[in-house]
């Protein structure tokens, strides 16, 4: 069928997918639309789950071999550069397209309930946002171009800003909305930049001419490009450098967290590196760079979360490490076994934060870890799915899905770089061992219980926040029957990894989880983390020393509680001299005004005048020293031009033009 | 159509889109220089009118077609932002608007 | 087509416009623009273009210009206001002038090299016919992309002539 020049097949319902997410956040986010409550409950279902129905749809068809590849939607020829934007749907596409919209409708249903209790329009802004997020992702993932991929990736940071600060009345989201736009532009100023040396390269915007071209490219231009797509992925993906805008990202609603900054934004960093692994993996260089920083990545995360006194801060931690285990396996050249774990990563990340989002709902503690305490007995069910959720994390073996994707990951690495190996079983141990502390302090007792609180409270459970919770909470422990699949279905050799690696990879857990207990029963530890938990709140409200030296241990766990200041290290590093700088400059504070004009004039003054001291001035030279206080003044008089008026600029661009025309003109005179 | 009066339409497009520019430039008062920007704007579509007719193209009257939207899009903001601009500032002199705030 | 009646009726439309640019009422300035609307018009029929004066008339003239009447409704038309806006027309026109007069200059005066085609017969009549065929065919995407613009301006004069304060702040 032919409308307008284009082509319409049945493969162009791929359309459909993030349009179903863009109509709810047109209907949603526009303010004519007059809607009531249970229209806006009604409104933010349909588009969060909508998406769902055609993707299983095509997701199916391409499971079972019937990938509708590239769709072209609006092809220009512009001289010898094609300029096409499409869609794509392939194996790859289909998995990662799936796994958001499980999760984002997992989310959504849940978040119908959590959110209760909001204000209509704060909550048309929540929906209309998610699914404005949905939507940017799904383009994302089926991008068949890089207009498309890189117009996705945007729409992706800005919704994740504008949820972060989702809460205008706080200062702190603000700032962790802004910290984590920042971040993640710089990260995008690289990412474009790849995408920009590829289409010169490739003088085509499709991915399907883009990756043979950045593969076959010379004269050094394929490590820079794959080394800028590392950047880009490293900033989206809150890798070691550029980690520290997703802890402080907490700030955002809980549903927030689950479905963007655990589950699926974050994870698009690694997605892009899956796409683009052609030309990754042509540069041994930015491999090994990337492999090595998923590993320290998957450590430092590992170890942070461990000492965390906050639920969700723990969480995102552990979001770091798990996308550093991703960035470590594509490192390695396998990046199938890093698409499996990121759909394992995503069923029981959510899990986890819906969960103790639940749990912690109506806490007057807010997320702090303590707040987990009396959960088995308040919220059982919560309490279960987040014990599944953990046990997954922390990759019990055999029975949990985690442990099978990352016990696939830890084979790849085996098979290339033992050293790295070990760092990553190091960091397994560590993840068992906070995932469990968080179990054992969500089982213990709630100290302040009477008689009202320690009851069942499960007012709050309804089929709204069950049915995720359960279908999340079963998808956890089974989801390792698809982790092999998986990897068939993109294409991988799954070799068989030695059994002594496999016995690590099983028993490394089981040592975490006795540091965990370790960690809780052991007084000497115990009361270490107490102390450390006691002094960073103390500082945190009145930032002075210590005056008690604190021994090895504390410092550590306060250490890392704090990620290790890396983020005060930035503040100071970049942001405060920045800051100055700007305020310097725009004349605060015994700043110069106008300081590009000001300056030099000044500076010959001075040159001059230190010149000409030794020598007694005569009235010739005064007239011509005064030459040079006559510029400045001068440069303020034609600083009156500025009026700000629109009349008298507008006379100065005739003016140009005139000038410009006449100039022209002569120019024709022989 | 001779080649003289093509020439003089020509300069008759040239001559509307200066008096509109003059327009713009000596009147204060916001609804009059908006007045200007639209004789302003028929300049440009004598001009293509007249290009179109000569070469028989069709593109002419298309780009006239567009600068209507154009003049749509431009009048219905501009006066829009007049009557918000009324409410805190005076609309008969647009000297005094001469900082970001109102 | 007739050249010469769209020379007189675009010199119309000039003398209008020196008019429109020079009234102290608005009221006055608007009937002239409507005077040189409509001269336009007449002037693209002559010319053959006779959709283009069509659209001209209707929508330039009958909408766009019927916008700008609904807020003149609203201006101060008092004999004060006008005595203000008369003596602000008496100064300052000389900058411009000048300027404006410095734009015209070259472009009146160079004549660049003859048409390449002067032996094709000049000019022909473009049916409404042929701007279908143009606007439906290979300009399709440029008319959607003007559509966003009237979308966008639709929703930038909505937001911006709402009164009172918005909704949603949480």
């Amino acid at each position: 069928m032919e409308v307008f020049g284009l082509v319409l097949t049945y493969n162009h319902l791929l359309l459909t997918i993030p349009s179903i997410a863009l109509a709810g956040f047109v209907m949603l986010g526009l303010d004519p639309f007059r809607l009531r409550d249970f229209e806006v409950r009604a409104l933010a279902l349909i588009g969060g789950v909508g998406p769902l129905i055609p993707m299983l749809v095509f997701a199916n068809a391409c499971f079972h071999g019937q990938c509708t590849g590239m769709v072209p939607i609006f092809t220009l020829k512009v001289g010898e550069s094609t300029v096409a934007l499409a869609l794509q749907m392939d194996p790859l596409a289909a998995l990662v397209g799936l796994t958001v919209c499980v999760i984002g409708a997992a989310v959504i249903l849940f978040s119908v309930a959590y959110m209760q209790g909001t204000a209509l329009p704060d909550l048309r802004r929540f929906f209309a946002l998610m699914h404005l997020f949905l939507a940017g992702m799904l383009t994302m993932v089926l991008a068949g171009d890089s207009i498309v991929l890189f117009l996705g990736w945007e729409l992706m940071g800005l919704c994740s800003y504008l949820l972060i600060a989702y809460n205008t009345t706080s200062a702190e989201a603000i700032r962790a909305g802004r910290k984590a736009f920042i971040m993640t532009r710089v990260a995008d100023a690289f990412l474009l930049a790849a995408l920009l040396l590829l289409f010169l390269e490739a003088n085509s915007v499709r991915l399907d001419h883009l990756i043979p071209a950045g593969v076959a490219a010379q004269d050094g231009m394929r490590p820079i490009i794959a080394a800028l797509l590392l950047g880009g992925a490293i900033g989206k993906s809150a890798q070691v450098p550029m980690h520290t805008w997703l802890p402080s990202a907490m700030a955002g609603p809980t549903p927030v967290s689950a479905l963007l900054h655990s589950a699926t934004m974050v994870a698009a960093g690694a997605v892009l590196l899956m796409r683009f692994s052609p030309i990754i993996q042509a540069e041994p260089v930015v491999m090994a760079i990337g492999a090595g920083l998923g590993a320290l990545t998957a450590i430092f995360g590992a170890a942070a979360a461990l000492f965390q006194q906050d639920i969700k801060r723990l969480l995102a931690y552990s979001s770091i490490s798990q996308i550093g285990y991703m960035m470590l396996a594509i490192g390695v050249g396998a990046p199938e076994a890093a698409a499996a774990h990121f759909v394992v990563h995503a069923i029981f990340k959510s899990l986890l934060f819906l969960s103790a989002g639940h749990i912690t709902h109506h806490s007057p503690r807010g997320t702090d870890i303590m707040a987990m305490r009396g959960a088995s007995q308040r919220n059982p069910l919560a309490f279960l799915a987040f014990s599944a959720g953990a046990a997954s994390l922390a990759g019990l073996p055999v029975i949990t899905g985690g442990w099978w994707s990352k016990e696939a990951m830890l084979g790849a690495v085996w098979g290339v770089e033992p050293a790295l190996w070990t760092v990553a079983v190091l960091a397994a141990v560590l993840t068992a061992a906070y995932a469990t502390r968080a179990v054992l302090i969500a089982a213990m007792p709630d100290p302040g219980s009477h008689d009202g609180h320690a009851d069942h409270d499960d007012s709050h459970d309804t089929g709204y926040t069950l049915v995720p919770l359960a279908f999340l909470g079963f998808g956890a422990l089974l989801a390792g029957g698809l982790v092999e699949p998986i990897m068939h279905l993109l294409g991988a050799h799954v070799p068989h990894a030695p059994l002594f690696t496999i016995l690590v990879a099983s028993i490394a857990p089981l040592v975490g989880v006795a540091i965990a207990f370790a960690l809780a029963y052991v007084p000497a530890l115990a009361n270490g983390l107490q102390r450390a938990r006691d002094i960073a709140r103390r500082t945190r409200r009145r930032p002075r020393r210590q005056d008690k030296p604190a021994g090895f241990w504390v410092r550590i766990a306060l250490a890392f509680s704090r990620g290790l200041r890396i983020d005060t290290l930035y503040q100071i590093v970049f942001v405060w001299p920045f800051v100055k700088l700007v305020r310097w400059l725009n004349g605060y504070g015994r700043g110069v005004a106008d300081p590009a004009g000001n300056l030099p004039a000044m500076a010959a003054l001075r040159l001059q005048r230190a010149i000409t001291a030794p020598f007694a001035p005569d009235w010739i030279d005064r007239t011509w020293t005064a030459f040079g206080g006559r510029i400045l003044a001068l440069w303020a008089a034609l600083r009156r031009l500025q009026t700000g008026r629109a009349r008298d600029h507008g006379l100065y661009m005739a003016a140009g033009t005139a000038g410009l025309l006449l100039l022209a003109w002569g120019l024709t005179w022989h | 159509m001779t080649e003289d009066s093509f020439t003089a339409l020509m300069l008759l497009s040239t001559a509307l889109f200066v008096v509109g520019l003059f327009g713009v430039l000596a009147r204060r008062s916001i609804l009059i220089q908006l007045l200007s920007l639209e004789v302003a704007l028929a300049g440009p579509s004598l001009a293509f009118i007249t290009a179109g007719a000569r070469h028989a193209d069709a593109g002419g009257q298309a780009m006239f077609v567009m600068i209507l939207i154009l003049a749509a899009a431009e009048v219905a903001l501009g006066l829009a932002l007049y009557l918000r601009l009324r409410r805190t500032a005076d609309g008969t002199d647009s000297d005094s608007l001469s900082s970001l705030r109102h | 087509m007739n050249a010469t009646f769209a020379l007189w009726a675009g010199s119309l439309a000039l003398i209008s416009a020196l008019l429109v640019v020079t009234r102290a009422s608005v009221v006055h300035a608007l009937i002239w623009l409507l005077v040189t609307l409509l001269s336009l018009s007449a002037s693209f029929f002559a010319l053959g273009a006779s959709f283009a004066g069509a659209a001209q008339i209707l929508i330039y003239a009958g909408a766009i210009l019927a916008v700008f009447v609904f807020v003149v409704m609203t201006v101060d038309a008092s004999p004060k206001a006008l005595e203000q806006e008369r003596a602000r027309l008496g100064r300052a026109w000389v900058p411009p002038a000048l300027v404006a007069a410095l734009v015209l200059v070259p472009l009146f005066a160079w004549r660049g090299a003859p048409g390449a085609d002067t032996a094709a017969p000049m000019g022909a009549a473009v049916s409404a016919t042929d701007l279908g065929m143009l606007l439906f065919g290979p300009w399709a995407a440029v008319v959607e992309i003007a559509s966003g613009l009237l979308l966008a301006a639709l929703m930038g004069a909505r937001h911006l002539g709402r009164r009172g304060k918005p909704e949603g702040r949480g």
